[in-house]
């Protein structure tokens, strides 16, 4: 056989050959890698294809044009087989990837950080923030070491009132008191800015009670509006919203007099139980309202004139309402907490319910 | 207050309401009635019975079969009381079925000692009628109720409903029943007309008050009133079934008959009083005076007192110079009623109400007098009160009355009482709907006033004059008018009406603060703990916080007896309670003041400064890895992770770990080793510490075991998170290095990684340490540190050699410099 041989026949051999055996030999492999393996055996730069088209050089000229085109042909021929049995493996794959066992997703899951918990009472305190911050009332810091003149004296206290008792308030060696209430807040807020004014007093607040119903440090929260022409109307206005926003709607709220000595008048407010309170929006009575549909939840009243008077504000100019409630009752109320002391052992287990 | 429902009838006979409607109309006026509890619901269920014969039983000796006529069959019941009367004598039998809620039992069919017994002849005791339980009820011999009367229908006295009434102190008036009838009959409209009790003259002996005793009043001021009357010849013996039942439905034991009327008088008027036994005040005479300083007086409860010159005292002797009574507040032994008293003298005074307070706090006494003191009697009924005790006196223990009575008032004594001055007040009817929000007729309002016993005194269509009534202190000026209104008409007649609210801004920004700082250690995990303010001495020593400042005078013990200078004690005592409960996991913060020294420029106040705590024990929480301790590292991690939440993303917190010399002196509650400060910003300020516990105060505070702490001031961050401010996001690709350095143990991972990041220059945006290594082919003594360099430039794509050039430099560098070797 001489160099000028016609490789034409061989060629043509050559492609059929392939061209009868490139789909086996792809079906054949097991795996991605395999599949790869094999295509690159034929179409790899030292494959069976690039062989054959090297003889083409020894091609009668004339010829060489069309063994191209048949080269070419059977090389897109054999990429289209690979694609698809590429296709194919990976469906296979994917198949029995998503048919193997579930995951066991009753192991724990995996959280970036252990979740942390606010405390009962400052959730409450945020939620009732926020429905006054709503209604466009503000907060007024104050401390929580007072003169007895905040605390007492300008809220209109009687000398010797019950409350102003040792027995009642914690009195420093300094001779000022742990705040016995928030309202002390009342009368910073009057006596440094002029009215108008919307502010509420969240704090921390301390009496000298410590039993199974009291903590001897509690906390509650003020609300004050001064105006011309508050009324008790209104009063009774910011209460229902309140308790709209903060307990749900149709949410009663009733008055009853009642007596603070830095309002007149003054009343305790009762809402709608919480507890069994019924689809229709009625109430059925319980053992935590006594059967009674409502439960207390705050003390309120309009702004004492001699409040005003105490702080320089004239009481026939304007006036305003206060409010107040304790938010340890709320927390109670609405956690169905038994015990206040559970919200001061700060207990890991008891936090983490919240 | 406990209150009658049959005595409020009896003094407001118009009234009709059930004691549940009448309950609910207190409540609604302000008078809450909290309980309502059924006096003698017993008698309902048991009959008057007739004994007719007595029989002893067969085999107990004990025991009687008593045969009794209960209005048709006779019927036989074993009994064991000692009074069985003989036959003819009423008793009050219980039949079968009858509950007997006082004992909670019903009466059934039952065999005692063999013979069968169906009833039971009754006790007072097992009525709830009182404690005598010596024996079966025996009705007077003159007693007519048929066999077979409901015991209820035949003795109503058996029966009432008691109102337990929560009063505010600012209605003594409510204090007595005549005072609840007035406002009763106000509430309901009806008229009311006071009891006018008078003893009368007759049968009166001739000789008066004055000359049986002499009564000085040395303090005027705080006894502006003392009356007095007496009354002769009377015998001490038990009070009739009425008054005991009477007394006893309102939680009063009966005594004897004088000691009685004094408290059914109190409990009619509201008005306390005091009876002597004339014959045994020294040198017949009584004097009101201060006490001497360190004066003794025993006490009716038996307890010697030491007075201090603040207490007003009741004395006798012809000098009064020996107590008799803590005025209104306790009698002595010295002149009380005896089952031998002929002769009662009566005192009905009006004492200041907050010497009383002052007395009755200081000697930790509270009675049903000076509860009523305190709050303020009715200065204008002395004169009524006394001749109610006389004309009751007198109907229950017989005698004479001397005549008249004697009045001190001031200097003034006389048989008359001087009614004190009303005050008066104006009401513009303009105030009404200015205050409350509702149009209130003014004829309306008024009629309430007047109802309530204010006198008007002059009216227009504009405005009222009216006299307050004596019995009101608490009505001093309009608004208290304003307030009766309301009060009478009822709140739920004003609408609800929402303000336009002009909105404030806030003042002080510590509520914000404390929100943003709950969030942040939430969001780390940490859970959040309300810790005491106040703590011991002790532990602040312990934890060589700052000396306290400030320090309670009347603190519930030593371990709460000063104000917290840190946040740490209410956490470590959180850890011990949780270990103590066997739980080993806590991770709890805490937010409130510190209470420091007050500075110089301020208030006085203590200087409050907000700050947060947080307390770390046991296992670092994982993914079911082996449980590790957390560490020192544990409490950085969180230190900075909540400050850097605090200060927003361009915050800059930096850690500044403590020398031995500074831990020992700025942080002495921290481990040597492990102590660091948390600094803020550019300045370094420092604004905490953490760090595992010091081992001695773990020890000294009992913790059981390792506990990391750390606390963070919150004041700096009072202002808000600092704004991000854009950079623009980097369009060209990084390059990155690691490299592995091989350094002596004492060298410190910062001070490498400062190195490395100096000389990995500009190109260098950011280094970080991505892996630890000691042991295995490492030498003892030394620790593989490796550092992920990340080169970028912004305008370019950096070539290879940019990179290695650079990184060239740090291999080089920072061997020199550490003598680290690549590893």
């Amino acid at each position: 056989m001489g160099a000028e041989t016609d490789p034409t026949q061989a060629i043509d051999k050559a492609l059929a050959d392939l061209r009868e055996a490139y789909l086996p030999r792809f079906r054949a492999a097991s795996s991605e890698q395999g599949l790869r393996d094999e295509n690159a055996k034929i179409l790899g730069k030292k494959g069976e294809l690039t062989a054959i088209l090297s003889l083409l050089g020894k091609a009668p000229p004339a010829g060489r044009k069309a063994i191209g085109e048949k080269v070419n042909a059977l090389k897109q021929e054999v990429e289209s087989g690979f694609e698809g049995c590429l296709r194919a493996l990976r469906k296979v794959k994917r198949e029995a990837e998503l048919s193997a066992p579930p995951f066991d997703l009753t192991l724990p899951g995996r959280v970036p950080v252990a979740v942390g918990h606010k405390h009962p009472i400052a959730i409450v305190r945020e939620e009732v923030v926020a429905v006054f911050r709503q209604l466009g009332f503000a907060v007024f810091d104050g401390p929580e070491i007072e003169h007895e003149s905040n605390n007492f004296t300008l809220l209109g206290f009687p000398p010797d009132h019950p409350a102003t008792d040792m027995q009642d308030s914690f009195w420093t060696k300094s001779n000022h008191l742990l705040r016995t209430h928030t309202s002390n807040i009342q009368i910073r807020a009057m006596k440094s800015l002029k009215p108008p004014m919307a502010f509420i007093a969240p704090g921390t607040v301390y009496r000298r009670d410590d039993d199974a119903t009291h903590s001897p440090m509690f906390h509650q929260i003020e609300a004050f509006l001064i105006d011309r022409h508050i009324t008790l109307g209104h009063l009774k206005g910011v209460l229902a919203e309140f308790a709209e926003r903060l307990f749900g709607p149709n949410t009663p709220v009733r008055l009853r007099p009642s007596y603070f000595p830095f309002v007149e008048p003054g009343a305790e407010v009762d809402i709608g139980c919480v507890f069994c309170k019924q689809s229709d929006g009625t109430r059925k009575g319980c053992s935590i309202c006594k059967h009674t549909g409502y439960i207390e939840v705050l003390g309120c009243g309009m702004i004492h004139p001699v409040v005003f008077e105490n702080c320089g504000i004239d009481p026939e100019q304007w006036s305003g309402f206060a409010l107040g409630m304790g938010l340890e009752r709320l927390a109670m109320l609405r956690y169905g907490i038994p015990n206040i002391k559970l919200m001061f052992d700060n207990d890991p287990r008891f936090l983490a319910q919240f | 207050m406990k209150a009658s429902y049959n005595w409020l009838r009896e003094l407001v006979p118009q009234l009709t309401a059930t004691p549940k409607d009448l309950a609910a109309r207190l409540t609604f006026a302000g008078l809450e009635v909290e309980g309502i509890e059924e006096y003698g619901a017993a008698a309902d269920a048991c009959l008057v019975a007739r004994v007719t014969a007595v029989r002893p039983h067969p085999t107990k000796s004990g025991l009687r079969l008593v045969m009794v006529d209960r209005g048709g069959p006779q019927q036989e019941v074993v009994c064991g009381a000692p009074n069985v009367p003989e036959p003819g004598r009423l008793v009050v039998l219980a039949p079968l079925g009858a509950h007997l809620p006082a004992k909670n039992v019903t009466i059934a069919k039952r065999a005692i000692a063999g013979v069968e017994s169906e009833g039971m002849l009754c006790s007072e005791d097992e009525l709830g009628l009182g404690d005598d339980h010596d024996g079966i009820i025996v009705l007077p011999a003159d007693a007519t109720a048929q066999p077979g009367t409901k015991l209820s229908a035949a003795y109503p006295a058996m029966r009432d409903t008691i109102f337990d009434i929560n009063l505010t102190p600012n209605r003594p008036d409510g204090l007595g029943h005549i005072g609840l009838a007035r406002e009763v009959a106000a509430l309901y409209g009806f008229p009311f007309r006071l009891p006018s009790p008078a003893a009368g003259t007759d049968g009166a002996t001739s000789g008066t008050v004055g000359d049986l005793v002499t009564i000085e009043v040395q303090d005027a001021e705080r006894c502006p009133h003392y009356g007095a009357a007496a009354v002769v010849d009377i015998a001490i013996g038990p009070s009739p079934a009425a008054t005991r039942y009477r007394l006893q439905s309102l939680g009063v034991r009966s005594i004897s008959n004088v000691v009685d009327v004094t408290n059914v008088v109190m409990l009619a008027w509201g008005h306390p009083m005091h009876a002597f036994d004339l014959d045994r005040v020294r040198g017949k005479k009584i004097v009101v005076r201060r006490a001497k300083e360190g004066e003794k007086l025993t006490t009716l409860d038996g307890v010697e007192r030491t007075l201090v010159a603040d207490d007003l005292l009741i004395c006798d002797g012809p000098n009064g110079e020996a107590g008799v009574a803590l005025a209104g507040v306790m009698g002595g032994a010295s002149s009380e009623i005896q089952p031998d008293t002929k002769r009662v003298l009566f005192e009905v005074a009006w004492f200041d109400p907050r010497s009383v307070r002052r007395t009755g706090r200081r000697h930790g006494m509270h009675t049903e007098s000076s509860h009523r003191f305190e709050r303020g009697v009715d200065p204008g009924d002395v004169a009524q009160v006394l001749e109610d005790a006389v004309a009751m006196t007198l109907a229950l223990a017989g005698g004479k009355r001397a005549a008249g009575r004697m009045h001190v008032q001031g200097t003034r004594v006389s048989g008359e009482a001087t009614p004190p001055e009303r005050r008066a007040l104006k009401l513009r009817a303009r105030r009404l709907p200015e205050l409350l929000g509702v149009d209130v007729p003014f004829g309306d309002a008024v009629a309430i006033l007047e109802r309530l016993g204010c006198e008007i005194v002059a009216k227009d269509d504009a405005s009222v004059e009216v006299l307050v009534p004596t019995h009101r202190p608490d009505l001093g000026r309009e608004v208290d008018l304003v307030e009766e209104v309301i009060r009478v008409r009822g709140m739920d007649s004003v609408p609800a009406q929402l303000p336009a609210i002009r909105a404030s801004r806030d003042v002080g920004g510590h509520e914000e603060l404390a929100r943003r700082a709950r969030a942040a250690a939430v969001s780390v995990g940490l859970s959040e703990a309300i810790t005491y303010a106040f703590t011991s001495a002790r532990a602040l020593e312990i934890l060589g916080a700052p000396t306290p400042t400030v320090l309670l005078k009347n603190p519930l013990g030593e371990h709460h007896a000063v104000m917290r200078t840190t946040l740490l004690p209410g956490l470590l005592d959180a850890v011990a309670n949780a270990r103590r409960h066997g739980e080993r996991e806590v991770r709890e913060f805490t937010i409130g003041p510190v209470f420091l020294a007050a500075k110089k420029d301020g208030d006085g106040l203590p200087d409050e400064q907000l700050r947060i705590g947080v307390v770390l024990a046991g296992d670092r929480p994982g993914w079911l890895e082996k449980p590790q301790p957390l560490d020192a590292w544990d409490a950085k991690g969180y230190a900075v992770a909540i400050a850097e939440r605090l200060g927003g993303p361009p915050a800059v917190v930096g850690v500044v770990p403590a020398s031995r010399e500074e831990a020992a002196s700025l942080a002495p509650h921290l481990h040597p080793r492990g102590a660091a400060f948390l600094t803020l910003g550019t300045s370094g300020l420092r604004i905490g510490s953490f760090g595992p516990l010091h081992p001695d105060a773990v020890e000294a505070l009992g913790l059981d075991g390792d506990v990391l702490v750390a606390e963070i001031d919150l004041e700096p961050f009072v202002d808000g998170p600092l704004l991000p401010q854009y950079a623009t996001i980097p369009r060209f690709p990084a390059s990155t290095r690691d490299i592995a350095l091989v350094v002596k143990d004492e060298i410190r991972a910062g001070e490498v990684e400062s190195a490395v990041r100096a000389a990995a220059g500009p190109l260098a945006e950011g280094v970080r340490l991505f892996d630890r290594f000691v042991g295995g082919q490492i030498a003892a003594g030394f620790s593989s540190l490796a550092f992920r360099v990340v080169y970028r430039a912004a305008d370019r794509t950096l070539t290879d050699a940019e990179v290695d050039a650079a990184h060239a430099n740090v291999v080089k560098s920072v061997g020199e410099r550490f003598g680290a070797t690549l590893r």
